[in-house]
């Protein structure tokens, strides 16, 4: 057994992520490849279609930043490298995140996401959970997919009221697993055993209310000056902001302060 | 007549090939946690993964079924594929999908909206995993530093509060009734129980979430 963390991020770990964005790479360019050649089939201009590809790739940077930026959520715990994996592979940063707390909690009570994972076989557990929890679509769409696109696909561009409340339950299902993170920064905590930092309370509810502001603050002056460029960065600078409040009220506030939950303070 | 048959081919073929790679990446998701257990010789027990495995099953493949079924018509045949294999659909793949049709003025499901669409999706894709393939690689050096640094190390004791205030705020401010419920029921299960894990909190809170959302639909008070 490794006893160290090291193993997370050494070569085999980036040989098996290069490999994974291999696969992804090659797939996009065959997609694209058969596109253009039935794009121009159909008459559609050149000009059209790189237009579009290039369009699409500017689109996708500023994302790409604010995704790229949410790796270091999972690296605590996992290093770098397989958070990385997953981010390129259907990933999504909220799945990922729940896949692995739920791993962690039921292997070990003690171990969060702050915890640097040192036992090999407590990493391989997390990666099959991640694994097969997201992996359902790719059953589903070989399946489905076909008739979807033909029968449902009409369906739903006839009747707005049925796509209407396919949007309101796939926003509900994503306010629940985030509503479930929030109430345990409000009022949960890691372990029955020990208090530690994490859990419920002052700290917790200065960082969450601090992302909640400055995301609302940030979005809206998105919205009302027609910011567009700021816009996929409103996330990742709430989040940091958040962050960097935590470690400022740690430095300047008085320990009893700092480390009170709602249970008493960690030691 | 013609255009018929030929729209049957192209799509037929579209599937044909999704399909394969759907499969292909299927099979290179499972070697990834097959490799790392086989290299390190570090096989979880089958009884300690079973239950989050449960857990988390039941709670994405049922979010899966839902998105299949909303998104395919919006992004195409291709479009599906490709974005069910590159994730991050609702914040990435859709809108770029949608705006690249829009800009083009072709319709989703015509052959034309599938081209564009594809095309679209596909050049997202790449630049998505080269950006994080390059920023992860400058990364890496710096978060070990961080994690060590005394200063800056308490950050990632509250980075879950602070990552989903900041990826909810948009969510909670659109859909501000159904959250508000659903954070309350959260909090007043842990009243009960707070060191319930987020893994068993998180059935109540889509329960709720979902359910008070069609509540809300059926009374009119979501439109």
């Amino acid at each position: 057994m490794t006893e160290n963390g090291d193993f997370k991020t050494g070569g085999f770990m980036y040989a098996v992520a290069i490999g994974i964005i291999l696969v992804v790479v090659a797939e996009s360019v065959f997609f694209m490849v058969k596109s253009w050649r039935h794009g121009k089939k159909l008459g559609i201009s050149k000009e059209t279609m790189k237009n579009t590809i290039f369009s699409s790739a500017l689109f996708s940077v500023a994302p790409a930043i604010s995704i790229l930026t949410t790796v270091i959520v999972l690296a605590g715990a996992l290093g770098i490298v397989l958070p990385w994996i997953r981010l390129s592979v259907i990933g999504n940063l909220a799945y990922e995140t729940t896949a692995t707390k739920l791993t962690l909690e039921s292997l070990d009570s003690r171990l969060s996401l702050s915890t640097d994972i040192t036992d090999p076989k407590t990493f391989g557990a997390v990666a099959w959970v991640m694994t097969i929890g997201t992996s359902f679509a790719l059953v589903l769409l070989p399946l489905v997919c076909k008739t979807i696109q033909k029968k449902v696909g009409g369906a739903l561009q006839k009747n707005e009221k049925t796509s209407r409340l396919g949007d309101i339950i796939s926003a509900a299902a994503f306010i629940g697993i985030i509503a479930a993170f929030v109430a345990n920064a409000i009022n949960g905590r890691q372990t029955k055993e020990a208090l530690t930092i994490g859990d419920a309370g002052f700290m917790s509810i200065c960082t969450l209310v601090t992302a909640i502001v400055l995301s609302t603050v940030l979005e809206t002056l998105c919205e009302k000056k027609n910011l567009k460029k700021l816009e996929p960065f409103a996330m990742p600078i709430s989040m940091f902001g958040a962050m960097g409040v935590a470690v400022v009220l740690n430095l300047v506030l008085p320990e009893a302060v700092s480390t009170l939950t709602w249970w008493g303070n960690v030691a | 007549m013609k255009k018929t048959k030929r729209e049957k081919t192209y799509f037929d073929s579209v599937h044909l090939w999704g399909r394969l790679w759907s499969i292909g990446a299927l099979i290179a998701l499972l070697m990834v946690p097959t490799a790392i257990c086989a290299h390190f010789n570090a096989w979880p027990k089958l009884t300690e993964i079973m239950v989050p495995i449960g857990k988390v099953m039941l709670l994405n493949w049922t979010v899966a079924v839902v998105e299949v079924i909303a998104y395919t018509p919006m992004l195409g045949a291709g479009g599906t594929y490709l974005s069910f294999v590159t994730g991050n659909i609702v914040n990435l793949k859709l809108p770029c999908g949608l705006n690249a049709m829009a800009k083009a003025n072709v319709k989703a499901n015509t052959e034309e909206g599938e081209v564009i669409s594809t095309l679209a999706i596909g050049a997202s894709a790449i630049t998505t995993t080269l950006v994080i393939a390059a920023g992860v690689l400058l990364l890496g050096p710096a978060v070990s530093v961080l994690k060590n640094n005394p200063v800056a190390a308490p950050a990632f004791g509250y980075v879950l509060p602070a990552l989903f205030g900041a990826l909810g705020a948009g969510y909670f401010r659109k859909n501000i009734a159904v959250s508000l419920v659903t954070i309350a029921a959260g909090v007043i299960t842990l009243l009960f129980s707070p060191s319930l894990g987020v893994g068993t909190l998180i059935f109540v809170t889509i329960v709720v979430s979902i359910g008070s959302a069609l509540g809300m639909f059926k009374l009119g008070w979501i439109k």
